[in-house]
């Protein structure tokens, strides 16, 4: 229920307009945006007609380059055109070094926040995604005609907090809204569940080129609700190709190490073999090495038997996730495919075999995520008042806290339902102990040194008590994007310390406003302007949602002075919007919120009572 | 307003899992911050809170453990420590022995056939258990409901060699 849907066209403080939104699929290698219009989800193309967009940046002396013409040159100058920047959001460079050790860049700045060295200077990989997030908003701009409400960005199930944080900070330097971040597979669910109205259990198998998602959704009139997700985020057609690859380098008798040369060969002709096999029985790899030609017939049910392990390794990780939904394979009504590698028929044939029943595959698998990013913005925008459709995800990783002996201590479990908010208590171990370190954890292991480390705070000023005397509350909370900030409070006193989680890896505190400031998209705006209309828009959003709320509950839920001080407020912030002093506004929106606080309360209890009276406030 | 009650339910331990799923589904409906994208801030504020407590009672409802306790709770009843130590010598062996039993499946000759005897024994066990435990909140006293709290104790038990045996599934699965 929002404000705004309520009305009825014709009682409607503001006449309908159709919000511009976007959904964007931010992907490891292809990125493209798509948006509902008229009614009809599709993806939006450039002035070429391309949709997919290549998640590639090339910095030049005096240029950006995104896209096709970035990927043109990364062959040529691999230095300053990153390729695949998905991979290191959010990563420390150890992690980098580790995961792929033969990237062709320099890396500078520090261990845990490491920049790639440029013609244009240090260049962090958020920066990077924000380029090309900035590349596909303009697309949508000029295909709509005029500026984003916001976007929905798609990211994979399994992304951590780091991860998850360095895209929306991307979409901020882009200076884009997010709706929302939405989870890939959901995505996907919904749009195939919107198409076929279907109801019951849905599993998303998505396989892209380097990660495995599966996740389990319970679909119950236009309520997508997510029972588990699973996956491995190590696993893709990328390992297809290297066993093909593997394969080509023994039966050709060739010695490793090959040159960087050949293995591209290889690597090509492996990918190309791959594709040419989802159509044909057999195929002719051929390399030319030492001014040889070797050629080789690989057939089908070679190449079956070749990926055959890790297709099963996939299902393994099925079963689980089937398992923590509490669901078995009969239960499952449709499975929906995702992701390239979903195009190998021995995955559709396995997929299917295993689930017993044909996958989905009718929309493009590089194009579900978009559409169904787009149809999510065009709900979250406001454009569907009628709309049923909830979605319902979770959190892909448990999340913790250091406790004694290196011990993770959890406190919200994989598969919650977010938003989640979840209170343990602690208590000090010394005498006298006026000081507890607060280490957040993600992951499934039990020892610290084996999970994601994302942040260290520390609680001060605790009084001085025998050792186990203070009642330490450590609050984590987790919002709809599925970002986590954490608190903590000493009970007996109320001192308190709470930190937003910002990742240990990815951007510094102060790191965004520094890097608008200093970017070439928004050199020619100035960022004050920019933060007035920020305010600006904040405020007529304030004054349109509390009319609304007014127009609709306040003769039921407010008395006369209470109503004569809202409206008080509201005008005196209209008046003061107008102005170009950020501050004052700010305050005045803050005005409003105390003011209406305990309006808004009754409003949300009073829509909680008609909900389970069974009348939604939309039939009302 | 506690949970049951943000549920619209009695404060009841037996429930109708349907109908609460439906009852969860049409609050969040309502409340949560999805259906507020495009308001204030304030309103998004509390949406988060509301949306969050309504699923944290949701898995509390759902859950018959967690159900089981938050009942006791909201009577007052202080449940046994974890921690505390435990006097029931009888039902200790017993545990070892369903431990035993688990920790000799991968040996037996036919691995389906012991799994499912295992799942059998601790399903037949932890009835009984969850009969106990109806019949004790029936009574509606202090002791009854103390005793409650210590059949919940021992369904806790149950509950980890349910996860065990699970443990036990899948690695012998994976191989």
């Amino acid at each position: 229920m929002a404000l705004l849907q309520i009305a009825e066209p014709g009682q409607s403080t503001v006449p309908h307009q159709h919000r511009l939104a976007a959904g964007i699929d931010l992907g490891t290698t292809n990125s493209l945006v798509a948006s509902v219009q008229s009614g009809l989800p599709k993806t939006l193309t450039d002035a070429e007609g391309r949709d997919i967009l290549p998640s590639i940046v090339s910095y030049q002396q005096d240029k950006i380059l995104v896209g096709d013409s970035a990927k043109a040159l990364a062959i040529e100058d691999p230095q300053n055109t990153i390729v695949s920047a998905k991979r290191l959001l959010g990563r420390s460079l150890a992690d980098i070094k580790q995961k792929y050790p033969n990237l062709p860049y320099t890396f500078s700045g520090n261990e845990d926040h490491p920049s790639i060295a440029t013609v244009q200077g240090d260049i962090n990989p958020v920066q990077v995604s924000s380029e090309v997030l900035s590349t596909l908003v303009e697309r949508a701009k000029q295909a709509l005609g005029g500026d984003l409400e916001g976007v929905v960005i798609t990211v994979p199930a399994y992304f951590d907090d780091a991860q998850r944080q360095s895209t929306k900070d991307a979409a901020t330097l882009a200076g884009v809204k997010v709706l929302r971040l939405l989870n890939e597979p959901t995505a996907a669910a919904v749009a195939y569940g919107l198409d076929s109205a279907q109801e019951g259990v849905i599993a998303v198998y998505d396989l892209g080129g380097g990660t495995f998602d599966i996740s389990i959704l319970r679909l119950n009139k236009g309520v997508f609700e997510v029972l588990s997700t699973g996956g491995d985020s190590a696993l893709g057609g990328d390992d297809f190709d290297n066993a093909i690859v593997d394969y080509l380098v023994s039966e050709f008798e060739l010695q490793r190490p090959l040159s960087h040369q050949l293995e591209r060969q290889l690597l090509e002709q492996a990918c190309r073999a791959k594709e040419l096999l989802s159509s044909q029985d057999s195929v002719e790899v051929v390399i030319n090495h030492q001014q040889q030609t070797l050629t080789l017939e690989l057939s089908k049910a070679t190449l079956n038997e070749l990926i055959m392990p890790l297709v099963s390794k996939t299902l393994r990780a099925c079963r689980r996730a089937l398992k923590d939904a509490g669901v078995s394979t009969s239960d499952v009504h449709e499975v929906v495919m995702v992701g390239g590698s979903t195009r190998v028929p021995l995955v559709r044939e396995q997929v299917g075999d295993y689930f017993k029943r044909q996958p989905l595959t009718s929309i493009d698998p590089d194009k579900v995520v978009a559409i169904g990013a787009a149809i999510q913005a065009d709900v979250l925008a406001g454009n569907k008042p009628d709309s049923e459709m909830l979605l319902l995800d979770v959190t892909p990783l448990s999340l913790g806290l250091e406790t004694m002996g290196g011990l993770v201590e959890k406190i919200i479990p994989r598969n919650s339902t977010i938003p989640v908010a979840k209170a343990q208590e602690f208590t000090t171990f010394k005498d006298g102990q006026t000081a507890m370190a607060v280490h957040v954890l993600q992951g499934e292991r039990e020892l610290v040194e084996d999970c994601r480390s994302l942040a260290r705070f520390e609680l001060r000023g605790i009084p001085a008590m025998a050792a186990g005397a203070a009642h330490i509350r450590v609050t984590f909370k987790v919002d709809a994007d599925g970002l986590l900030s954490v608190s903590a409070m000493e009970k007996s006193t109320g001192v308190e310390a709470s930190i937003e989680v910002k990742p240990s890896f990815g951007l510094e505190e102060g790191d965004i406003i520094k890097m608008l400031k200093e970017s070439v998209t928004h050199a020619k705006g100035d960022i004050q302007a920019r933060m007035l209309k920020e305010q600006q828009v904040e405020a007529a959003r304030v004054v349109e949602a509390v009319q609304a709320a007014v127009q609709q509950d306040g003769n039921a839920l407010l008395t006369d002075d209470e109503l004569a001080a809202i409206e008080n407020a509201l005008a005196q912030l209209t008046k003061i919007s107008q102005t170009s002093d950020i501050a004052q506004i700010e305050q005045a929106i803050k005005d409003v919120d105390t003011i209406t606080a305990s309006f808004a309360e009754r409003r949300m209890d009073s829509s909680i009572k008609t909900a389970l009276a069974g009348h939604s406030v939309d039939e009302v | 307003m506690n949970y049951f009650e943000l549920f619209g339910l009695e404060a009841d331990f037996s429930i109708d899992l349907t109908s609460l799923a439906t009852t969860y589904q049409a609050l969040q409906k309502t409340v949560h911050p999805d259906r507020f994208a495009h308001s204030s801030s304030q309103d998004q504020m509390l949406a988060v809170q509301k949306s969050s407590q309504i699923n944290d009672a949701y898995q509390t409802l759902k859950n018959p453990v967690k159900r089981g306790e938050y009942l006791l709770q909201l009577r007052n009843t202080e449940l046994p420590e974890e921690q505390s130590t435990f006097q029931d010598v009888d039902f200790l062996m017993v545990q070892m022995e369903l431990r035993e039993m688990l920790a000799e499946i991968k040996f037996a000759k036919d691995i389906d056939t012991a799994l499912m005897s295992a799942e059998e024994t601790l399903d037949i066990q932890s009835r009984q258990l969850w009969q106990e435990f109806e019949q004790l909140l029936g009574q509606h006293s202090d002791t009854a409901n103390q005793q409650a709290g210590e059949v919940l104790r021992k369904l806790k038990f149950y509950q980890k060699l349910y996860i065990e045996l699970e443990r036990i599934e899948d690695t012998l699965f994976d191989d």
